[in-house]
């Protein structure tokens, strides 16, 4: 038993590190520390706009979401390892040519990631907290009880949100039609519930509410949230089940001809074919994008009533341009520039092909803005597109700049995270402050659309210098 | 010459992938490169397709400067790469038709209909390529190399994942290609290929190239090609590259 959870947490850890290499892959959790050391350096700032609770409120969704992002690569992205590694499996998928029973690999695996990205994420980030809260009054945050608290109570939400995918992949394994139609019926839901929505639902989490007011009931709560869904998954485990194989007519031909003699054609209906038809394709959008903007929609005009000098829409279009920008680690996901470098076709051909594929997916996020503007208060809707715009188009450029075709590999580096943090934090806090003082600064923001092209040219330069068998 | 190759190298780090390679390949030749495992094949036909950079030395593949235009080289050349698999959410046809397109080809649908026709897959061209069988990726991986008929093919190990069958058909039409006017460069470690199809071979260990000749070479005439080849890289030091003979070989 030991003995595999050992390997696994090996088996991590050399994963990570040849992916991103070792002395940047163990930068990363000291890059956590530092960053979340000067995040809470400025804690004093917004205490002024955030209360004790608020700030807790955002600590402990974070680390929910966290949990969450790591239980659903664990579990979905075999076919991105296996693009990455070729097709050396995982121990985790091991139970065929291993004798040991896939529910023991399982909860090996559950526990490895527990313990495996405590030490990853949690901790630097509870470190560095508490390192800052001891120069700064940061409400209760600075007695070393309460920091004890916090880190049981982040890792409680980290184990929550981990579980609870476990169990949703689980729900996946034996119906995938069950689980998307749940999780859309529920992001409907969320979404018809927003307006109306009482705040104090959101400190409902057993965890948060533990931190708030500890008390025997909300931790056996917490735990159960963590105990339950992981039993059930363990109980109902189907990890390597059969994928049905599928057949298509051939739409590829269908959508090129549809988009004519455009240029990157071939290279968009391919984007769009691996979006529709792979396993996470419409997830994607539900999980990585639609469920968060509603989210973030929510706690926005949770936080406009409590400060109303907040204008509500220019900042859902500034955190919606940021989060578009994740639509290209998606695109990038699905093949890797080796596939390609056979073809008569240089990195940065690809990289454009990917940003025009990129482009065209902007169109949701944009119908999306364009239709909530025009609800909430039309007057907004020119300034909320302009910042849409202009953010998606930095950030994307950003992205391309420090990690070319591999955003997901590549950020991991603590490098490169690091300067990708330093070039969008100063540019989000900018952006906030001056949100309060009217829309029409948001034309500042138009200086960023140059920027960006400057940015992709460096970047195409940057990465045909650099030998594509690496990639 | 289709391929010229003068004094190429290529290091990673402190190891050295290819060593001082010199190689001349006529047009109509079917040139296997042969070579244990990590002997450096797969490097030299990255070198040879602009997917690596040499360290040092010069290489023409069909008449281009490698180093000054990789794109022109790989738009008139073939390549099948050793390990590359087709992306996964397209199928075996719409695979070909996005090789077309990135090819520019106008015409390719009657091209495309040939070879599943050629390999008898064509129950499978609606299935996903991530579905294929490793035998129906490598047809397919074949198909791609040459759907625009290139004139130069260059194929890391063609056979690998092949059925007796298709490797028959395989070699016939590798044959029948170079019988055509077409040059062929084909790596690999499995040496029956080689003495079936090849007009000449180069033998390449721990970077260095330690023959080359032709498959009619005396040198080779009457002898066990398994042993020679044994013999050869066991004893590197019997540096032979088919201009001279050395004594133990005569």
């Amino acid at each position: 038993m030991f003995e595999i959870f050992k390997s696994m947490l090996k088996e991590e850890w050399r994963m990570h590190s040849n992916l991103f290499g070792n002395n940047g892959f163990s930068l990363f959790p000291g890059f956590i520390f530092l960053f979340t050391f000067f995040v809470s350096l400025v804690l004093p700032i917004f205490s002024e706009i955030f209360t004790y609770s608020q700030i807790a409120l955002g600590m402990h969704y974070l680390f929910l979401l966290l949990g969450g992002m790591v239980g659903a690569f664990g579990l979905m992205d075999r076919e991105f390892m296996n693009r990455r590694f070729g097709q050396a499996s995982l121990i985790a998928y091991s139970s065929r040519t291993l004798p040991v029973s896939e529910r023991l690999i399982f909860a090996n695996f559950l526990v490895k990631d527990i313990v495996y990205y405590f030490v990853l994420y949690v901790l630097p980030f509870i470190a560095g907290f508490a390192l800052a809260a001891a120069f700064i009054p940061a409400g209760n945050f600075h007695f070393p009880v309460i920091l004890l608290l916090l880190l049981l109570t982040l890792s409680l939400s980290f184990m929550i949100g981990l579980s609870l995918v476990f169990f949703l992949s689980t729900v996946y394994a034996h119906s995938g039609k069950l689980l998307t139609s749940g999780l859309l019926v529920g992001c409907f839901f969320l979404l018809f519930i927003s307006g109306n929505l009482d705040s104090r639902f959101f400190y409902s989490l057993p965890s948060l509410s533990f931190f708030l007011f500890p008390s025997k009931s909300q931790f056996l709560l917490s735990s159960g949230l963590i105990i339950l869904p992981s039993a059930l998954s363990l109980l109902f485990l189907k990890v390597d089940f059969p994928q049905a194989k599928k057949s298509f007519p051939n739409s590829f031909s269908r959508l090129c001809k549809e988009f004519g003699s455009y240029r990157y054609a071939a290279f968009v209906a391919k984007d769009f074919l691996d979006l529709k038809r792979s396993e996470g394709g419409l997830g994607k959008f539900i999980f990585s994008f639609l469920l968060p903007a509603a989210l973030i929609w929510m706690l926005l005009s949770t936080l406009g009533k409590v400060l109303p000098a907040l204008n509500i829409l220019i900042l859902f279009s500034l955190v919606l341009g940021i989060l578009s920008s994740s639509m290209y680690n998606w695109l990038t996901e699905y093949d890797i520039f080796s596939s390609y470098a056979f073809f008569p076709l240089k990195v940065s051909d690809m990289i454009r092909s990917k940003l025009n594929s990129y482009l065209f997916l902007n169109l949701v996020p944009l119908i999306l803005l364009i239709l909530l503007t025009l609800k909430k208060d039309p007057a907004f809707l020119l300034p909320s597109l302009l910042l849409f715009l202009s953010i998606s188009l930095y950030m994307v450029s950003i992205l391309i700049y420090l990690t070319g075709l591999s955003p997901s590999i590549n950020l991991y580096n603590g490098k490169t995270f690091a300067l990708y943090t330093l070039s969008i934090m100063p540019l989000l806090l900018a952006n906030i402050i001056l949100s309060m003082f009217g829309s029409y600064y948001v034309l500042v923001n138009l200086l960023l659309i140059p920027l960006a092209f400057y940015l992709l040219g460096q970047s195409f330069r940057k990465w045909d210098r650099i030998e594509s068998s690496y990639f | 010459m289709m391929i010229e190759v003068r004094n190429l190298s290529k290091s990673y780090g402190s190891t050295k992938a290819v060593n001082d390679i010199s190689l001349s390949i006529g047009k109509g030749e079917l040139f296997g490169l042969l070579g244990p495992n990590g002997s450096g094949k797969t490097t030299m036909i990255k070198m040879l397709t602009g997917q690596v950079k040499p360290t040092s030395g010069s290489l023409r593949v069909h008449g281009v400067n490698v180093l000054e235009d990789p794109i022109r080289v790989r738009e008139l050349v073939g390549v099948i790469p050793e390990q590359e698999t087709p992306p996964s959410f397209l199928t075996a046809e719409e695979y070909l038709h996005f090789v077309a397109k990135i090819r520019k080809m106008e015409q390719y649908e009657a091209a495309c209909e040939k070879w599943f026709e050629f390999f008898d897959f064509k129950d499978q061209k609606n299935s996903l390529c991530k579905d294929l069988s490793r035998g129906t990726r490598q047809k397919l991986m074949f198909a791609q190399a040459f759907l625009h008929e290139p004139e130069l093919a260059i194929i890391d190990e063609p056979l690998i994942n092949l059925d007796p069958i298709v490797q028959r058909k395989v070699k016939d039409f590798l044959v029948g290609y170079v019988k055509n006017g077409g040059t062929i460069f084909i790596s690999t470690h499995i040496l029956e290929i080689a003495k079936q199809i090849c007009t000449s071979i180069g033998i390449i260990y721990k970077g260095k190239l330690v023959y080359t000749g032709r498959l009619d070479d005396p040198v080779l005439q009457g002898r066990n090609f398994e042993e020679f080849f044994l013999e050869l890289v066991s004893r590197p030091e019997n540096f032979y590259t088919g201009l001279s003979t050395p004594a133990q070989y005569a």
